[in-house]
């Protein structure tokens, strides 16, 4: 973890979808260089406490406080516009925050690098990608804006385990070596063991109990075996229960 | 290079068209050869009295006018049309509004706007044009309507993200979707234009191909009748495969690549 420095802050954070409450009172804090994961069944508010934090949702009750200087959100989805070639896709964030067209050719080419692209991927339409290599971009994409707050949203379900590792090991690396913070929604136990530094594991009601966990060691350095150990441990405890037991939360 | 190996392709692919049109020029022939020449000139014939009146400034000079009257006619109703469907399609109850008068006004044959036109303007170029806004602008409008109000919510979430305002979004999100949705609109609205011009012309007698047309009908110049209906035929053709569509090719190169043989470049 780096300095101490907080970068985000929910305060007592409340949000109802047409008067059916998803979360009340919600706290979260993230410091520099932190990265939590956000873990819970489906439908029990993740990606609600995700665009409220990201400024894409306004709370009805609550505050939030962002104290960075720029973020960037990788959605489940790639969501990349299907009339332009990947460079170009990569470059429509820098080109949101207004760099220079002769600016943004190098950057890309060194993002593309970063997430295992070659150049000759980089003319093809987002039609002619694999699943996989459309997520590379998108993750290619948030990262070219140099974000010190990421937001993940559920990046990798749609990837097979293989390449899932891959692409996670990718983020670990980015977090370590640009110091972003990142909030990691996933419902994934293993997969928020390997990237984080800490655990919120979100209840299946909003009125339910949030259970905080620390993760020992630094993602990217903690060894297979370690991680297994961990997520059979957590599998077993109690507050750990509704994760797996299948059902959608009813509010 | 590239454009040019495009060139190459969309000329190559003319052939097809070519065949098409063939297969019409040979029943036309056997109608001809059934009817005679007085009821049916032959295709022949026909070209030969086109190859007669193209060079005449008669013909150059009502060619000009029905240009302009359709083409002043399509600019207001695309551009129109075009602008107001999107603004529509931004706000749910403008929608509602809207869609039951846009079925009101396509249903109303362009027959009828003539004559109302004709009541209004009187026997000058402005029926024509008129006639042409009416029954094109609901086209443009519906492709405009639909074309926001369908835009991808999960893209413009996403340009939020980095910061984008409501201005580069609709630049770089929901314009290229909307031209996707309008260039069919507007292909529609490029043949309507045409149509409606010279039969408004020929019914209120203001000059204009449609006007010579109404001139060889009561001279019974049954080549020139044909002659003319072939320009004007040629003309709607050339619009669309000599403008629209090559801008569409270019414009929508990416549809291509998700084609199963891959783009082509
Ligand atoms: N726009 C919306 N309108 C109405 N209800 C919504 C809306 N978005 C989310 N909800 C509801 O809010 C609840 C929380 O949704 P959210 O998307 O945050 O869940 P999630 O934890 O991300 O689930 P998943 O893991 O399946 O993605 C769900 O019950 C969902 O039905
Ligand atoms: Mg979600």
């Amino acid at each position: 973890m780096g300095g101490q420095a907080v970068k985000l802050v929910l305060e007592r954070v409340g949000h109802a979808f047409l008067g059916r409450a998803v979360l009340e009172d919600f706290d979260l804090a993230l410091t520099d260089g932190e990265v939590v994961a956000l873990i819970g069944p489906s439908g029990c508010g993740k990606t609600t406490i995700l665009q409220i934090a990201a400024g894409l949702l306004d709370p009805l009750r609550g505050r939030v406080r962002r104290h960075y200087r720029r973020h960037a959100v990788v959605f489940q989805e790639p969501r990349l516009l299907p009339w332009l070639a990947a460079r170009d896709n990569i470059a429509y964030g820098l080109r949101m925050n207004g760099i220079a067209r002769d600016l943004r050719a190098a950057m890309v080419a060194q993002r593309a690098q970063d997430v295992g692209l070659s150049a000759h991927d980089l003319d093809k339409y987002p039609a002619e990608l694999s699943g996989g290599m459309r997520q590379r971009v998108a993750v290619a994409r948030a990262l070219a804006v140099r974000p010190d707050m990421v937001y993940f949203d559920e990046p990798f379900t749609a990837v097979d385990v293989g390449l899932k590792r891959i692409l996670q090991d990718l983020v670990i690396e980015a977090a370590a070596r640009e110091q972003f913070s990142a909030l990691f929604v996933t419902h994934d136990l293993s997969e928020a063991v390997r990237v984080a530094h800490r655990l919120v594991l979100l209840p299946r009601r909003a009125d339910g109990t949030i259970v905080e966990r620390a993760i020992a060691g630094e993602p990217g350095r903690r060894s297979e075996r370690a991680i297994f150990a961990l997520v059979e441990a957590w599998s077993a405890d109690p507050a750990f229960r509704e994760l797996f037991d299948g059902r959608e939360s009813l509010h | 290079m590239a454009f040019f190996g495009w060139a190459g392709r969309y000329l190559w692919s003319a052939w097809a068209g070519a065949c098409g049109l063939l297969c019409i020029a040979a029943a036309w022939q056997g109608a001809h050869e059934f009817y005679g020449s007085f009821i049916l000139p032959s295709p022949l014939e026909t070209l030969r009295e086109v190859a007669v009146i193209l060079p005449e400034p008669w013909f150059v000079r009502a060619a000009g006018e029905t240009a302009i009257r359709s083409l002043t006619g399509f600019a207001l109703a695309v551009g129109i049309g075009t602008l107001t469907g999107a603004v529509a399609g931004y706000s749910f109850a403008a929608m509602r509004l809207m869609r039951p008068v846009v079925t009101v006004i396509l249903g109303v044959p362009p027959i009828a706007w003539i004559v109302l036109a004709l009541i209004w303007f009187g026997s000058s170029g402005g029926s024509a044009v008129m006639t042409v806004v009416v029954a094109a602008l609901p086209i443009s409008f519906a492709g405009g309507l639909e074309g926001v109000a369908t835009r991808d919510r999960a893209l413009d979430a996403m340009a939020r993200s980095f910061g984008a305002g409501v201005w580069l979004r609709f630049r770089t999100l929901t314009v290229p979707h909307l031209i996707s949705y309008l260039f069919p609109a507007w292909t529609t609205t490029a043949g309507t234009a045409w149509k409606v011009t010279v039969m408004a012309e020929l019914l209120s007698n203001t000059g204009g191909i449609g006007g010579e047309l109404a001139t060889a009908r009561a001279l019974f110049d049954i080549p020139r009748v044909m002659a003319l209906i072939v320009a004007v035929v040629a003309f709607a053709l050339l619009t669309e495969y000599a403008l629209l569509h090559p801008l569409r090719d270019r414009l929508e190169r990416w549809r291509e690549a998700g084609l199963p043989w891959g783009v082509k470049r």
